[in-house]
């Protein structure tokens, strides 16, 4: 008797719940804007608050101030047009910039390698950037590289060099699958890290500061360090938006996309490398920051399921979401990494998403 | 995370957890001036008398502001008018403001566990150890900021500073005569030049007084224990803390590098330090705990009960209090040692 008593109201919410599913399955673009629109408030939001407290007006008027020219007659310090424009502006659009872009990237990596468990750093990136960074912190002269210091330019161009030389040396051997590509990542990754750890071991007082791009965060983001990431960032994106087609028939495996008309080994090395260059984009500006590029796909796919057309601007948005709203908790936290907080804010959503999936997917 | 190891989290990162971690009890405890980056010359650590400062700024009648100084690292800072807000970014800056008389305009201030003076404790923080709040330190208003070189303030910070048109004089003492610099330095960036220049010549009158006193001494072998709850770290070749020790009649035992802070056991046995000073006493170490340490008794320290506290803040700030450390320090190296009385200059 109460077995069936509970099982009506639950078979209820289950219907209801799986209406909902359906609903978000066939119409991603509409999902797709709400996100939208939730990363909008979102941004806001994160402007308005932080470590000092602004009127929302100053901020108002300081934002149509800088953005349109408009003057509202309102009056404020030189230090609140600083914080606003200077410190919060960059730095709350360079986290939407990066979330994005690690999920995004996570996306099309995970699809690429049919692997759950990829993330933007799988095949040596994050190695490569790390190392990159902590060689540049080494050299004793301080150097800026058209504004985005050698910090930041050494971890872009470490993070590619190390995706290259895995792709190159996956292709040398004979058996030139994805598992080869990942175990070629995997132990070119372990060499870079060793270095790392020898570089860590050598640098004295920039321990700190490599621990803190290892860490990540958003501290150092400034206009012209957004200015210079955001094309590239861009530019890949839309690169792996226009391949959602090729990714969804890389996804059933070689030979099935092959019969289906794609040049797998092509598509596969462009894919790779957009990727690549967006992660590296995002990890030169704000350091190694985890969880959102493995993440953040997975969700989306549990709400959407696994099509790539729909996975990949969903993984955008909700990357970017993630790691705004991380940023202004590790702000008004008193500047804990940001990376810290997203594990700690999307680690539980994950887990309850996962717990009340009704339909898996398969990689 | 990392990128080699995405499912089991590899040892690497908590290895480096681990050494952030000892890096930071060393700054804590050096106040990450002991670090040393550059060559820095050694005056001759004999402890004879120091080499007379070789910049002696005239306390000058003229206005002296606006003004242009060439901080630590060599950068220009331009310091319109004096300063009436002040962000302190590193605790020896904080006791050089106030014992210049100009505590009362800090409105921002680092972290620090041992706060000196007192009066500033109720100052706002606005940085930690490695860390800095751009922000909170924009929204203060200050009009000049006096932060820590040797990657003590992230330089990311100093150079994000400077962008938005705030002042930042950069102090980094690598050797004793510097520090008395950084106190001309701060005085001149202050409006408290005379000052400044007074407190420089007190200190530099103590330390005399003590290398005067200790001339003629042994010179025992002497090992700094800056911690040793992992491994053993103690000073750094041609380190500041090496050089007190040098200038309050020891001989120090340093690491073997002038970039490590480690001193593997082995080299320290070998070593023989006749007498160990215990910086980390505020710790809670002490002569039983180290006596009781495998391997340390058959140093000479260990067997003559020559393990002694030290009072590690005075000791190590680049500070006002630095004569103080340094008498503290002859005493614990000789403990018969007959100093003048306090204050010599």
């Amino acid at each position: 008797m109460t077995a069936t008593s509970a099982g009506i109201p639950a078979a209820r919410t289950r219907t209801r719940r799986t209406l909902l599913r359906e609903a978000a399955r066939r119409h991603p673009r509409a999902l797709f804007g709400g996100v939208m629109v939730v990363l909008g408030a979102l941004i806001v939001l994160a402007i308005g608050f932080g470590t000092v407290a602004i009127a929302p007006g100053t901020t108002v008027a300081i934002t149509l101030h800088r953005v349109l020219g408009i003057e509202t007659g309102a009056t404020w310090s030189a230090a609140s047009e600083a914080i606003v424009w200077d410190l919060r502006f960059p730095r709350v659009l360079t986290a939407a910039m990066v979330g994005a872009a690690l999920a995004v990237a996570g996306a099309t990596f995970q699809g690429l390698l049919r692997n759950p468990l990829a993330d933007p750093y799988v095949l040596g990136t994050a190695s490569g950037a790390a190392l990159g960074a902590a060689v540049a912190l080494l050299i004793p002269v301080r150097i800026v590289v058209v504004e985005f210091g050698l910090v930041h330019a050494f971890a872009f161009v470490g993070a590619l060099l190390a995706i290259t030389v895995v792709y190159r040396l996956s292709r040398l051997s004979a058996w030139s699958g994805m598992t080869s590509l990942l175990l070629t990542g995997y132990a070119v990754g372990s060499l870079l890290a060793a270095g790392l750890a020898m570089a860590m071991y050598l640098s004295g007082a920039t321990l700190r500061q490599i621990f803190a791009f290892l860490l990540g965060g958003f501290e150092a983001a400034t206009w012209p360090r957004l200015a210079i990431a955001l094309p590239l960032v861009v530019i890949g994106t839309a690169g792996i938006l226009w391949r959602a087609r090729v990714l969804n028939g890389l996804m059933l495996g070689e030979e099935a996309a092959a019969h289906l008309g794609v040049d797998v080994k092509r598509e596969r090395a462009i894919l790779l490398a957009l990727g690549s260059l967006v992660t590296a984009a995002a990890v030169a500006v704000s350091g190694l920051i985890g969880f959102v590029g493995l993440v953040v796909p997975h969700v989306v796919r549990l709400v959407v399921g696994p099509s790539a057309r729909a996975v990949l601007p969903l993984s955008i948005a909700a990357g970017a979401c993630l790691l705004v709203l991380a940023d202004l908790g590790a702000r008004l936290l008193g500047d804990i990494p940001v990376g810290v907080v997203s594990a700690l804010v999307g680690a539980p959503f994950f887990l309850f998403l996962l717990r009340r999936a009704q339909s898996g997917y398969e990689l | 995370m990392d990128a080699c190891l995405p499912r089991s989290q590899p040892p690497l990162r908590l290895g480096a957890l681990l050494a952030a971690v000892l890096l930071a009890a060393v700054a804590v405890a050096g106040c990450g001036t002991t670090e040393s980056i550059r060559i820095t010359p050694q005056p001759g650590a004999t402890g004879s008398a120091l080499p007379p400062s070789t910049a002696t700024p005239e306390p000058s009648p003229s206005p002296a502001f606006p003004v242009s100084l060439t901080d630590d690292e060599g950068t220009e800072v331009e310091i319109p008018a004096e300063p009436q807000q002040i962000v302190s970014l590193t605790p020896a800056s904080t006791e050089i403001l106030f014992a210049l008389g100009v505590g009362d305009r800090i409105v921002g201030r680092v972290e620090d566990i041992t706060i000196f003076p007192p009066e500033a404790g109720p100052i706002p923080e606005v940085a930690g150890f490695g860390t800095v709040n751009i922000e909170a330190i924009v929204g203060l208003e200050p009009d000049l900021v006096i932060a820590g070189g040797n990657f003590f303030t992230p330089p990311e910070g100093i150079e994000r500073l400077r962008s938005v048109g705030i002042p930042v004089l950069v102090v980094y003492a690598p050797d004793v005569e510097t520090v008395f610099a950084d106190i001309e330095l701060t005085g001149r960036a202050t409006g408290r030049a005379a000052e400044a220049v007074a407190l420089a010549e007190s200190l530099r009158a103590e330390f005399d007084a003590v290398a005067a006193a200790t001339a003629d001494l042994e010179r025992p072998r002497v090992f700094y224990e800056l911690d040793a709850t992992g491994a053993i770290y103690g000073p750094a070749d041609d380190s500041f803390l090496a050089e007190m020790i040098a200038l309050a009649g020891g001989d120090p035992i340093t690491t073997g590098s002038p970039d490590a802070f480690e001193i593997p056991l082995e080299r320290l046995i070998e070593a023989d330090p006749e007498v160990v000073l215990l910086g980390d006493a505020a710790y809670g170490v002490t002569a039983e705990a180290v006596a009781a340490r495998a391997g340390w008794n058959v140093m000479t320290a260990v067997r003559d009960g020559a393990i002694r506290p030290t009072e590690d803040v005075i000791i190590t700030r680049p500070g006002p209090r630095l004569g103080d450390g340094l008498r503290s320090l002859a005493l614990a190296i000789h403990p018969d040692l007959d100093l003048p009385a306090e204050g010599g200059g």
